[in-house]
């Protein structure tokens, strides 16, 4: 009797020391994130005498941890300045980036290269607003060829919160062997060519298409993954946020993702894959390019409609390529999607000053130049280094990739993903609810009102 | 009496069936454990395979089994391309030295849980168990905080040290297994004026080699593959561990992975975890058996 009351009193003092364990860490976790952030804020610091040091922090891939190579050179010319890098995976890139924000080692300047976006840092007010620091600087856009409108995607309100680095752009590449194997003539360069429209592309797809019992005989015309899921409406002149979204940090007011219009793009878009068959499904894709791969580098894809990224690799294809202009959907205005990196300067960062004298040496002419070679093909933001990006791929014509840069700048829009709040977490659910169509389990009309209520939901997050 | 001879007879010829009928059986459960061997080495096989092929064969399909060409120079290139011999010796030095800890503290917290009855050593006990439902990001932050303000950043330290601390399960696996020894030889060790401490170091450790291998095995297989704790406290190159290496070549979402590159990483990473399990093999599984008993 007496034992049993001793293992009971033990029992619920376990519960309750637990509950206490618990609770506390969770506060620990919260409270610091939010009270160490702000630290250093003001924190000018570093006057130009002294040396002092500043961390860029980003991805580790080669792409990215190229700037390692430029340090030297930067430090040369700017010796009170020292340059330390420091870098995560993609996946741990924001839990990192996180912890050392609380933990008051917040780096200098970063870029948004995990999965959150411009418009989830900003939200979280962890971007330092530039406008007295390129103020008392003279900086000017034009003085480094960026365009004003690549200026404006990340400016809020007249406040600037990051400097474009890269821009990547929409684009189709297609596999020449295939083409002259069914005997099509190339898809166009030229924007202007209006005769080169989404229903052409959809005829020229049906005549490479095989679709075969034998999984290694199947081939299709055309992979069309333009932009994230919730993005591709806007091709077909259909834009299912709001307008003001693009002028108050990335918070949508209204989203139309169940309307008539709306649902009509994405049945045309699942057209492509359930009814004219030229499309591969996910499930082929993954089984012949692996989990996250992409299924044109295979050769069984004629064409593919997808960032800028996917030319970096296009010298080691097992096949020839060329790139082409998106062809015209029904949006008069956009017909590609920017995908424009910048560089943002932390609150937390104590010497922002020598943070933005690093920012304008990484845009300059000259870095910009040399960084296409360092990186193995990293698209400049700087419009006159651009012509030596433009000759940088093997067996592609540059005035083809001139066209098609210069095309997509005219018909671009910045991508969604560095513009909405909270936009992985949109994305993931757009992956998971529009998998049934994929499948054929689901219709569109049937998936678009729970999408559209999720979308609601997640914003007001 | 007479039961018996009618009975034998007819007993060993069903005995002979019933043994010819066992040997059906052991064939064919041989044939579907010969079978099942061969589909877990498959993944195995392409990963030797995948890291011997070109970087063109890799884009191939349907793949090929065997490379056309035996590519062995990709075993010379990663050591060229990344830093992958400090990176092993990184991972070798951390994980050695968390496995050491990791013994020494739980075994020694341990046999404090097994042998000591005291006020409320239930309560500790348990108390100890409940930080083992504390996730790793709940007190990522907070111990981020504390690691630097000991200035250990980009240090082993933040890696190696928090072992020399015990861990929740590791000490509750080894108690248990402490618990099973008979107390006449520690009444022994006593009569002979043995101290606690040096009864823990020749009488509990000794007899406990099935425990403790089962923990030097977890210790080491959890710190080789930890990627987050390095990710958050290593910030040069030259002090990343392996993990953290290998995730570069996945991690752009611009390029194609260099699949062979990666596979012959992991075919070398998986060297010391197989040699180790070959070594505590006996021991390992008796751990299991013992524990899993308990």
């Amino acid at each position: 009797m007496k034992n049993r009351r001793i293992k009971k009193t033990y029992a619920l003092l376990l519960a309750f020391s637990m509950l206490v364990v618990l609770a506390l860490s969770g506060c620990t976790g919260g409270k610091s994130a939010g009270e160490v952030a702000p630290e250093g804020k003001g924190d000018s610091g570093g006057s130009s005498g002294e040396q002092v040091t500043i961390t860029h922090y980003t991805m580790d891939s080669e792409d990215r941890t190229f700037i390692e190579k430029l340090v030297p050179d930067f430090e040369a010319k700017h010796p009170n300045i020292k340059v330390r890098i420091e870098k995560a995976p993609y996946e741990q890139f924001d839990s990192k980036l996180q912890t050392l924000i609380a933990g008051g080692k917040s780096p200098d300047v970063t870029s948004h290269y995990g999965y959150g976006g411009f418009a989830e840092y900003f939200n979280k007010d962890m971007l330092l607003d530039m406008n007295d620091i390129i103020k008392e600087d003279g900086f000017k856009a034009s003085d480094y060829s960026i365009p004003d409108d690549l200026m404006d995607i990340y400016t809020i309100k007249d406040h600037v919160y990051g400097i474009p680095v890269n821009m990547y752009v929409t684009l189709m590449l297609y596999n020449k062997d295939m083409f002259d194997a069914a005997n099509v003539p190339y898809p166009p360069s030229d924007y202007e060519d209006k005769s080169w429209t989404f229903d052409k592309m959809v005829e020229e797809a049906k005549k490479m298409t095989h679709v075969s019992d034998d999984i290694a005989k199947t081939q299709y015309g055309v992979d069309f993954t333009w932009s994230e899921r919730d993005m591709r409406p806007l091709y077909f002149g259909v834009e299912p946020y709001s307008q003001d979204t693009w002028t108050n940090g990335g918070v949508p007011s209204e989203t139309h993702f169940d309307s008539p219009e709306v649902i009509a793009t994405y049945n045309k878009l699942f057209d492509l894959i359930l009814k004219d068959k030229v499309s591969p499904t996910t499930e082929w894709s993954k089984s012949v390019a692996g989990q996250n791969g992409d299924a044109f580098v295979t050769g069984k894809v004629g064409m593919t409609v997808s960032g800028s990224w996917s030319l970096a690799g296009s010298n080691d294809f097992p096949f020839e390529v060329g790139v082409a202009a998106v062809p015209a959907g029904g949006n008069d205005k956009i017909r590609s999607v920017l995908f424009v990196d910048p560089l943002f300067i932390l609150k937390g960062s104590k010497h922002p000053k020598e943070a933005f004298e690093w920012i304008k040496y990484l845009v300059s002419e000259e870095v910009q130049e040399k960084s296409i070679d360092l990186s193995g093909g990293n698209p400049p933001v700087n419009t006159k280094a651009a012509e030596a990006y433009y000759k940088h791929f093997e067996g592609i014509d540059p005035e083809d990739v001139k066209k098609v840069y210069e095309g997509a700048v005219k018909y671009g829009f910045e991508s969604y993903n560095h513009l909405i709040t909270n936009y992985s977490q949109i994305n993931d659910m757009f992956i998971n609810e529009m998998q049934p169509i994929d499948t054929g389990h689901k219709t569109v009309e049937e998936v678009m009102p729970t999408i559209q209520k999720k979308v609601t939901e997640i914003i007001k997050r | 009496m007479r039961t018996i001879p009618t009975a034998s007879p007819s007993a060993s010829p069903s005995t002979n069936k019933r043994r010819r009928k066992i040997d059906a059986v052991s064939i064919a459960s041989f044939i579907a454990l010969v079978v099942t061997t061969f589909l877990m080495l498959l993944p195995l096989f392409f990963m030797v395979s995948t890291s011997l092929k070109s970087k063109k064969e890799l884009l191939k399909f349907p793949p090929t089994f065997l490379p056309d060409s035996w590519q062995w120079s990709n075993y010379k290139e990663i050591f060229e391309t990344l830093n992958f011999g400090q990176m092993y010796m990184n991972s070798l030095i951390i994980g050695t030295l968390t496995v050491v800890g990791t013994l020494l503290s739980s075994a020694l917290a341990a046999y404090g849980f097994a042998r000591y009855r005291g006020k409320g050593s239930n309560l500790w006990f348990m108390l100890m168990l409940s930080t083992m439902m504390l996730p790793y990001p709940a007190i990522m932050i907070p111990q981020f905080i504390l690691f630097s303000k000991l200035n250990w950043i980009d240090t082993f330290l933040p890696l190696i040290v928090p072992a020399f601390f015990g861990s929740a399960y590791n000490i509750f696996l080894l108690r248990q297994f402490f618990s099973t020894l008979p107390d006449e030889l520690f009444d022994a060790g006593r009569m002979d004026g043995c101290s606690e401490l040096r009864m823990w170091w020749r009488i509990a450790l000794p007899l406990s080699g099935p425990a403790l291998a089962t923990v030097a095995i977890f210790a080491f297989i959890y710190s080789w593959n930890d990627l987050l704790t390095p990710v958050l406290y290593l910030s040069s190159s030259d002090k990343f561990t392996l993990p953290v290496g290998m995730s570069s070549f996945t991690s752009s979402r611009f390029r194609i992975p260099p699949w062979h590159l990666l596979m012959v990483a992991s075919v070398l990473a998986m060297l010391p975890i197989v040699t180790l399990f070959a070594i505590a093999q006996k021991r390992f599984v008796e751990g299991i058996v013992l524990t899993g008993i308990k």
